[in-house]
This record gives C-alpha cells, sequence and structure tokens, in this order.
C-alpha cells in the first residue's frame, strides 16, 4: 500500500481536515477559556493552552444555587420525559405495526396527518394550559410526549420482526400484552436504546417548550440557566454593568458554563454517535 | 353487528396498546388544529375558544396592512433563502467528499468530530459563537486588534445576523446531515464504478456520471421537504442569538408569534400569523412535489 497520494486526494483531505478544525476550534477555544487565568485572557493571550490553570469560575458556578436546581430539573425531565416518552411511542408503534388489526389504517393516516398539519404555537399554548400544565414540570414531558418519527421508525423495526415467532406464542396461549412484552420488547433492545437516547438528548438540550410554558424561576431548566448566563452577562459587559462577577472573570464564568451544560453530552458522545447514525441510516432508507 | 364487536374484543389488548398513543395525539395534536379557529376569533380567556366571538377576517386584514407583519415574513424568507444557498449544498459536498477518502481510520476520524456539533444545544452553540464574536474578551476581536483592525460588535450589528445564523448553521449541522447522503452513497452498485473504470472514465467523470445520479433522489426528496420549510426557521437558534439591536433582521415568524402572542397575549392575531405561515408552508411542498413529479421521477408522496 506504498502508492503515492494523489494530489486530488491532498485537497480533499485539507479540506476535510481545515472542516473538521473549524467545527471543533470554537469548543476547544471555550474549555481553554474556562480553565485558563481570565487576566492573561483580557490581555489577549491566544489559547492553544491553559494559560494559568485557573479552576475558580467552576467553583462559583458549581456553588450557585440557580445552577443546581436547573441542572436538578432538567435531570428530572429527562428522567421522566425518557420513561413516558419512550413507553407512550413504543406501545402505540406497536399497535400500529400489526396491519392486521382493524382501523390500522386510519389510525396510520391519523398519525401522519400531523406531521404535515399542527395547530401552531398559540393553538397548542391554549391546550397545554387548559390541561393544568402550565408551569409545571408536566408542561415540559406531556406536550411533546410523542415523536411521530419516532413512531414511524419503531413501528418499521417492529414489523421487521418475523411474525412466526408472534404466530406460535399465539399457539402457546400467550395474549397480544405478553407477545409485546415478552417477545417483541427483548428483540428491539438496540432500537430501544437508539430511540431512547435521541429522547434523552432532545429533553436535556432543547428549551422551547421552557421558553413558553415554564414562568417560575425555580422551576427553569438549564438551558435556560445558560442563556440567561451567556447572553445576559454578554450584554451586561457591553453595557459595563456587571453586578456581582467583575469584569475579569465574566469570560470564564461564561464558558465555564457552556462546558459544564455540555458535559453530559461529551461524556455520552463516543457510546450514542454510532446509534445516532444507525437511527438516521434506517430513517434515510425507510423515508 | 354482533360479529363486528367479536372482532374488535379478539383484539383488545392492541386496543388497549393503541389508546394512550391515540388519546395524546387527540388531545395535543388535534386540539390545537381545532383550536386555530380563533384566528377568526377574538379570544379571550374567561369564554374560551368556543364561546369566544367571531370577527371573520378581521386578523388576517389587519395584518396585511401591518408593516411588522411584512419584515418579519421578509426576515423568515430571506433567512430561509439563505439556508437554501449556502447551507443546503454543504452536507453534499461534504459527503462526496469523504465519500472519496480510501482511509478508513481517517474518514472515522473526520465523521466524529463534524457530527459532535450536531448534540449540543443552541444554547451552547450559540453561547459560543457569541463568546468567539464578544468585542471584548472574544477570540475574533483578539486576532483583529492583532493585526491593528479594531474591534467589531458583530451580534448588536444587523448587517452580519443573518450570515452569523447562517456561518453557525452550517458549522454545527453540515456533518450530521452528511450522513443521508453518505447512506445514500454507499447504496450506490461498486459495479456501476467498477464498469466506468473499464471505460476508461476519470474521477470527474464518475463523480457526474455515476456518484450524482446514485445520490440525486435523496437531494430531490430533501429540497421538496426544505423548500416546504421556508416559511419556518428554528425557534431555538434565533432566540438564543438575537437581540433586540437586530430585531429588524433577525425576528422570524416564530420568535414574533412567542414575544407578541405570549408575551402580550395577542392571542388570535398571533394565531392568524401562524395560520398564514402553515398554509403557505403547505402550499409550497405541494407545489415543490409537483415540480419535482414533472422534471423528475421521484416526489414525497
Amino acid at each position: 500500500m506504498s502508492k503515492k497520494i494523489q494530489p486530488g486526494n491532498a485537497v480533499i483531505g485539507a479540506v476535510l481536515i481545515g472542516f473538521a478544525f473549524m467545527t471543533f476550534m470554537p469548543f476547544y477555544y471555550v474549555i481553554m477559556a474556562s480553565i485558563s487565568d481570565p487576566a492573561r485572557i483580557r490581555e489577549g493571550e491566544l489559547l492553544l493552552w491553559p494559560q494559568g490553570l485557573d479552576l475558580t469560575a467552576y467553583t462559583i458556578i458549581l456553588q450557585n444555587e440557580r445552577f443546581i436546581t436547573s441542572f436538578g430539573n432538567t435531570l428530572a425531565r429527562t428522567g421522566l420525559g425518557l420513561a413516558i416518552n419512550l413507553s407512550l411511542q413504543l406501545t402505540f408503534a406497536y399497535a400500529l405495526s400489526k396491519r392486521y388489526l382493524p382501523g390500522q389504517k386510519f389510525f396510520m393516516i391519523f398519525t401522519i396527518i400531523t406531521m404535515l398539519f399542527n395547530g401552531g404555537i398559540i393553538p397548542t399554548y391554549l391546550v397545554v394550559k387548559g390541561t393544568g400544565l402550565i408551569d409545571t414540570i408536566w408542561a415540559l414531558v406531556i406536550p411533546a410526549a410523542i415523536s411521530t418519527w419516532n413512531v414511524i421508525l419503531l413501528k418499521s423495526f417492529f414489523e421487521n420482526i418475523p411474525a412466526s415467532l408472534e404466530e406460535s406464542a399465539r399457539i402457546d396461549g400467550a395474549n397480544d400484552l405478553s407477545i409485546f412484552a415478552r417477545i417483541y420488547l427483548p428483540l428491539s433492545t438496540a432500537s430501544i436504546a437508539t430511540i431512547g437516547l435521541f429522547i434523552a438528548v432532545q429533553h436535556w438540550n432543547t428549551y422551547m417548550d421552557a421558553v413558553i410554558y415554564i414562568n417560575t424561576a425555580s422551576k427553569q431548566v438549564l438551558q435556560i440557566f445558560l442563556r440567561d448566563m451567556v447572553v445576559q452577562l454578554e450584554m451586561a459587559a457591553v453595557l459595563g454593568d456587571m453586578g456581582v462577577v467583575n469584569e475579569t472573570s465574566s469570560l470564564s464564568v461564561r464558558t465555564a458554563s457552556i462546558f459544564l451544560v455540555a458535559l453530559p453530552i461529551i461524556i455520552v458522545y463516543p457510546f450514542i454517535q454510532r446509534y445516532f447514525v444507525k437511527g438516521v441510516m434506517l430513517g434515510a432508507v425507510k423515508g | 353487528m354482533q360479529a363486528h364487536w367479536r372482532r374488535i374484543a379478539k383484539y383488545k389488548y392492541l386496543y388497549l396498546l393503541l389508546l394512550p398513543g391515540f388519546a395524546w395525539y387527540l388531545v395535543y395534536k388535534y386540539l390545537p388544529m381545532y383550536g386555530v379557529i380563533i384566528a377568526f376569533k377574538d379570544f379571550n380567556f374567561g369564554k374560551g375558544i368556543w364561546d369566544s366571538p367571531w370577527v371573520g377576517w378581521k386578523h388576517f386584514d389587519f395584518l396585511f396592512g401591518y408593516p411588522d407583519f411584512y419584515r418579519i415574513v421578509k426576515n423568515t424568507i430571506l433567512i430561509n433563502v439563505y439556508e437554501l444557498l449556502f447551507s443546503f449544498p454543504a452536507p453534499i459536498i461534504l459527503a462526496l467528499l469523504l465519500n472519496e477518502l480510501k482511509n478508513l481510520a481517517f474518514k472515522r476520524s473526520i465523521q466524529t468530530i463534524v457530527y459532535f456539533p450536531h448534540f449540543l444545544s443552541w444554547v451552547v452553540f450559540g453561547g459560543i459563537v457569541i463568546q468567539l464574536l464578544s468585542p471584548n474578551d472574544g477570540l475574533v476581536n483578539q486576532l483583529r486588534e492583532l493585526f491593528g483592525w479594531g474591534s467589531v460588535h458583530y451580534m448588536t450589528q444587523s448587517d452580519y445576523f443573518r450570515p452569523i445564523i447562517i456561518g453557525s448553521l452550517i458549522l454545527k449541522e453540515t456533518g450530521w446531515l452528511a450522513i443521508i447522503y453518505l447512506a445514500a452513497l454507499s447504496a450506490i452498485d461498486p459495479e456501476q464504478y467498477e464498469a466506468a473504470t473499464i471505460d476508461g472514465a476519470t474521477r470527474m467523470q464518475k463523480l457526474v456520471h455515476v456518484t450524482l445520479p446514485g445520490i440525486r433522489n435523496t437531494i430531490v426528496i430533501l429540497l421538496i421537504l426544505k423548500i416546504g420549510n421556508m416559511m419556518d426557521y428554528g425557534f431555538e437558534q434565533i432566540y438564543v442569538m438575537y437581540n433586540p439591536t437586530v430585531y429588524d433582521v433577525g425576528d422570524v415568524l416564530s420568535t414574533y408569534i412567542y414575544r407578541v402572542g405570549l408575551q402580550d397575549a395577542q392571542f388570535s392575531l398571533t394565531t392568524a400569523i401562524g395560520l398564514f405561515q402553515s398554509v403557505i408552508g403547505f402550499f409550497l411542498i405541494w407545489g415543490a412535489n409537483r415540480l419535482a413529479q414533472r422534471f423528475s421521477d421521484n416526489s414525497i408522496w
């Protein structure tokens, strides 16, 4: 394999490395800034490596009461969301995957229509309000509990499981509930893990629902904490009105918050990347 | 009739599994569709959706004579046009480049890096961008100072807003969106390449005559979906990256509906905006689909 590198390949490699560098660099810069001595960054020292290790920003944030409650709220919505959304999607998708079920076609159309038409932000808000969820954690879990996209993926997973398994279980006297729980669920653990990861990452990252449905600060989620931190500190820095945090440490506090909010994603990324890619591939083939 | 009930009884457990999801769709998807009628009413909380008085086209008449409305529609469409021009082709190019790589370890490393930002929230990614562009201590302005160009406050200048939005979208999502094209590329029959090689095709000729036709269907379908979305732009990205100084270019339909609809309690008016958005969106996707059917052999339905 000692082939000479073609000039074309060198260009392609260089373009790709350049793009990867541009994607990665901002993130790397933020991490370096968060652990560096703020005074030295302000003097304009460039950050290829940490400048004078300083972890004060992290201790400030980790002791911040709003950070702790927001972190707890996001953790709670992710846990609850994972349990509730996954069970709703699994049961619904399973029933939909049975083409022999009378009315299956109607239910399928009933589901697909919601991908084409939706009520929009305000009417949905009125329904969420009408069902008494405003300003509770349930507003972050229930209104988006089912993703039709996930249902279609799960339905096709279930359809790919050979029907002979179901038939032989039925001969042994099993009913639909036990066929679902004892045969289909154990056979689809990989797919369930994939969809579960989709749901968990979505719950960790999303915040539009929290903006719309949550009014009390103590119930707010981590992403909103970060938004206030980054956007407002930035604006305060511009306006010269810094309050508690002094101007020099503001950069470290902002970058450290960014890193802390992203940390769980960074930790799981190496494990989930493969599952996600598989999920998208499947979606692409089916779609 | 009895036979009918017996058939349903036979499948009672399956219907039981179906029921919670069905109820959810009714309440959280179909009820809001019904709620859209408040676009033709003066909604008030005391009376509720049904009992609020009908006002016909009043809100639409108001909107079509309202300069703000044209501004946000224009902003939404312009950002989407920029996205279509600059961001839509990026994953195709990335996938084509990745597809040319023979060294799998290198390919995998690049993929691992470029997929990553997709998993970060817009608050994290937008926060990083805001930080990099900060006038006081951002990297970009430090570099400018180094060259003696003076610092620029990017986030508060309308001229920079759309390029920043599209630029950060490209950095965050290109890698991820390339996966779909890579899947399509991997489905191309290797024999086609072998045949082309035997016929003496150059690398460029193979790209034009084998690779591009192989992913044409995927491109067309994603293009149709994109065109159907031209009236919508992600709330989460804009809401982090905009601020009052750039509302003139940054305010899009979703952010406007949120601010005016919920914060100023203009429920009916903003529902009318939402309905207008859905109707246009539907015609766009329908029209794009018709065009695709006419000029190629694929469509989304």
